[in-house]
């Protein structure tokens, strides 16, 4: 038997009342002949109707690596391994999170277990936020900002019960977190499902391939809150092994803060792009196909996260450059 | 290993294999002289097969209708325990038959099953790990502080041990207060061994090693340098040594003249850069019996290092392997639904 492509999981987060659970019942509901595990949490808000429907305990523990970051859902883990033992294809894996969750633990899964990491792809983290009620959340809540800065998507809904001027300034505050994440507004998370499911939002060549410019965006936002964003360009090709170094070291002592992080480097003698993501102190990287033809050759990084430092970050990427006349 | 001949392994001389379409998840033979073997597999069903009858179709239980088993073991006393992601604990008997035990949790999986021949069944929903007696009664329900991950019977039956979050619970069966042992050790443990003298506690952690407890003094023993998961975890006979799944060899843990700590594992049938997926000690010889990755079933003497074929590569990832208790015969599954019964009496 030839091995299986590996499952896309969608992740839902979202704080109650913003329409997660409406939205899943619309993608459940919608005729597409898919076949999906909905793995959803007790407290949700509304029944929710599919043949596959798991209960899950949100049971998140630590690695026994002495790091309070280094969180992982166990229940997923079980999870994921149970339905990937069920005889019949699946096409994706929902996975709904309560209000509160912290995303990073859900993403984190995806990188530490070698089962989930085989059988499975992270597709896209979803968040959906309450055009009208974001502003309080964001002053009175870490997890509504954190499940901003960790989404690939942000369906921002019940955008019938704000003016365009609150839309717009909810739309300035997401971006502020999360200056590269896709916002979609909705009302009564009316988007179509290829919107949401399916995206490889998670995979950073494929967003590459689809906006080539998403690294490039300014981080002039102002951030109003605790999360920023930075991000840093190199001319000069990436010297693989500095980077390695700094890029760990970085993780090791600051990966506590830095929520997401991800880069396309131009390593140097190399002609394929090199991807590189974070989730707090997980990283995982790949060569994702050639630069395009007549494209430049800059290096890109991103850092979502507290307390960040410019100018100490901006010198650390600076310096895994080669050096100045050495041969790309 | 992969251009060998299927006439080099003992499954064309001396077994016999089916396509049996669905992830076999658990293997186990039937307690007492029956001889039947049990496959529980991801389309739900348990499939019972008679090795004396070689040219006989495998019977089918429909144990969890539409659901997947997720965990299989010999009853206690014959016929076989399997709990499904449909919530119920059934029993399926070697003629097929299926019997309902319980259904412990609505729209909750049966995720973990064990059973004693004294009678005991042990069947772990969430955080909660039920007990049955012989006749089904409900005994108890132990509480966890988080999911569990693994149940073990001592070789008594006279203590469950249960891995969960941050370590193990081992608790007294019989005690009139519920208040069990607790193993404590950071991090996510699953399958869990207990020795075979009941003096030893093993769990296979979420980071590729082991952990152990020696329960006279606590004195903790870790086991790590896997390059991947440790899930399969298995003693010989008497206790002398561990078998573990988790490299690309069989590693093996020395029980015996002070180890395993500060003691080098033995590692067995090495070298081809395959992950071993699954051991079975043999229940009388210092003998394991190991899959790997790629479909190999090898046979491997301890003491000697001297390696027998079983079943060749190319059939799916080893999911399931067990011995019946004369040590005669040896039956294994796959990820993709091989499974193979080989008679390895002598002739
Ligand atoms: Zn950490």
């Amino acid at each position: 038997m030839p091995e299986s492509t590996p499952i896309p999981v969608t992740v839902l987060t979202g704080y109650l009342g913003a329409g997660k659970t409406t939205l899943l019942n619309r993608i459940l509901s919608e005729n597409h002949g898919k076949k999906f595990a909905v793995v959803i949490n007790e407290f949700g808000e509304l029944g929710v109707d599919n043949d596959l429907v798991v209960d899950a305990d949100e049971e998140v523990f630590e690695m026994n690596n002495g790091c309070i970051c280094c969180t992982v859902r166990g229940d997923l883990i079980r999870i994921i391994g149970g339905l990937m033992k069920r005889k019949g294809d699946l096409d994706g894996i929902i996975i709904e999170t309560t209000g509160l969750a912290d995303p990073a633990p859900v993403a984190q899964t995806f990188f530490v277990d070698e089962d989930v990491k085989a059988r499975t792809r992270l597709d896209a983290i979803v968040t959906v936020v309450d055009a009208k009620n974001l502003p309080a959340r964001l002053a009175d809540s870490r997890e509504a900002e954190e499940q901003i800065a960790f989404a690939d998507i942000v369906l921002l809904n019940k955008m019938d019960l704000v003016s365009p001027e609150e839309a717009a300034e909810v739309e300035r505050r997401i971006r502020a977190i999360n200056p590269q994440v896709e916002i979609r507004r909705s009302t009564k998370s009316d988007v179509p499902i290829d919107a949401v499911i399916g995206r490889d939002a998670f995979n950073l060549a494929r967003i590459l391939e689809r906006e080539p410019e998403f690294l490039s965006g300014d981080d002039d936002h102002e951030h109003d809150g605790e999360i920023q964003s930075l991000s840093f360009e190199a001319a000069r090709p990436i010297d693989p092994e500095k980077f390695n170094a700094w890029i760990s070291g970085l993780l090791a002592q600051k990966g506590q803060d830095l929520l997401r992080t991800k880069g396309i480097l131009h390593y140097s003698g190399e002609d394929r792009r090199f991807a590189f993501q974070a989730v707090h102190m997980m990283a995982d990287g790949d060569f994702v196909g050639s630069w395009r033809e007549g494209d430049p050759r800059r290096s890109k990084i991103v850092f979502i996260g507290r307390d960040l430092n410019r100018p100490q970050l901006r010198r650390g990427f600076e310096s895994c450059q080669v050096e100045d006349g050495a041969a790309a | 290993m992969s251009e060998a001949q299927d006439a080099d392994f003992l499954l064309g001389s001396r077994g016999v294999s089916r396509d049996l379409g669905a992830w076999v998840v658990g293997v186990a033979w039937e307690r007492g002289g029956g001889g039947a073997c049990g496959f529980g597999l991801g389309d739900g069903t348990v499939r019972v097969a008679r090795p004396a009858a070689t040219a006989e179709d495998w019977a089918s239980a429909a144990a969890h209708g539409g659901g997947a088993c997720l965990s299989l073991c010999a009853d206690a006393r014959g016929g076989f325990l399997s709990g499904g992601d449909d919530g119920r604990l059934v029993r399926v008997t070697a003629e097929a038959g299926v019997d309902e035990i319980a259904r412990p949790a609505r729209s909750r999986w049966v995720e973990h099953v064990a059973a004693h021949e004294s009678g005991l069944r042990a069947a772990a929903v969430g955080k909660a790990l039920h007990l049955y007696d012989a006749n089904g009664a409900a005994l108890k329900v132990l509480a966890h502080p988080s999911s569990v991950g693994g149940v073990a019977f001592d070789a008594k039956g006279k203590r469950v041990a249960a891995s969960h979050y941050n370590g193990a619970s081992l608790w007294f069966v019989g005690s009139k207060e519920d208040k069990p042992r607790v193993l404590e050790w950071k991090g996510s443990h699953a399958g869990i061994a207990v020795s075979p003298d009941g003096t030893h506690v093993v769990t296979a952690m979420q980071e590729n090693a082991l952990h152990g407890w020696r329960l006279a003094d606590g004195q903790h023993m870790r086991m790590s340098g896997y390059p991947g998961k440790t899930r399969s975890l298995s003693f010989t006979a008497r206790g002398r040594w561990l078998a573990t799944s988790g490299a690309d060899s069989v590693v093996i843990w020395p029980f015996h003249g002070g180890g395993p700590m500060g003691k080098a594992p033995t590692e067995l049938a090495g070298g081809d850069g395959v992950f071993c997926t699954a051991v079975a000690c043999h229940p009388q010889h210092e003998v394991v019996a190991a899959g790997f990755g790629d479909g190999l079933v090898l046979l491997a003497e301890i003491a000697s290092g001297k390696v027998i074929p079983v079943a060749p590569p190319g059939h799916g990832g080893v999911s399931a392997l067990a011995w019946n208790a004369a040590g005669s015969h040896l039956a294994f599954g796959t990820e993709t639904g091989f499974a193979g019964v080989v008679d390895l009496s002598r002739r």
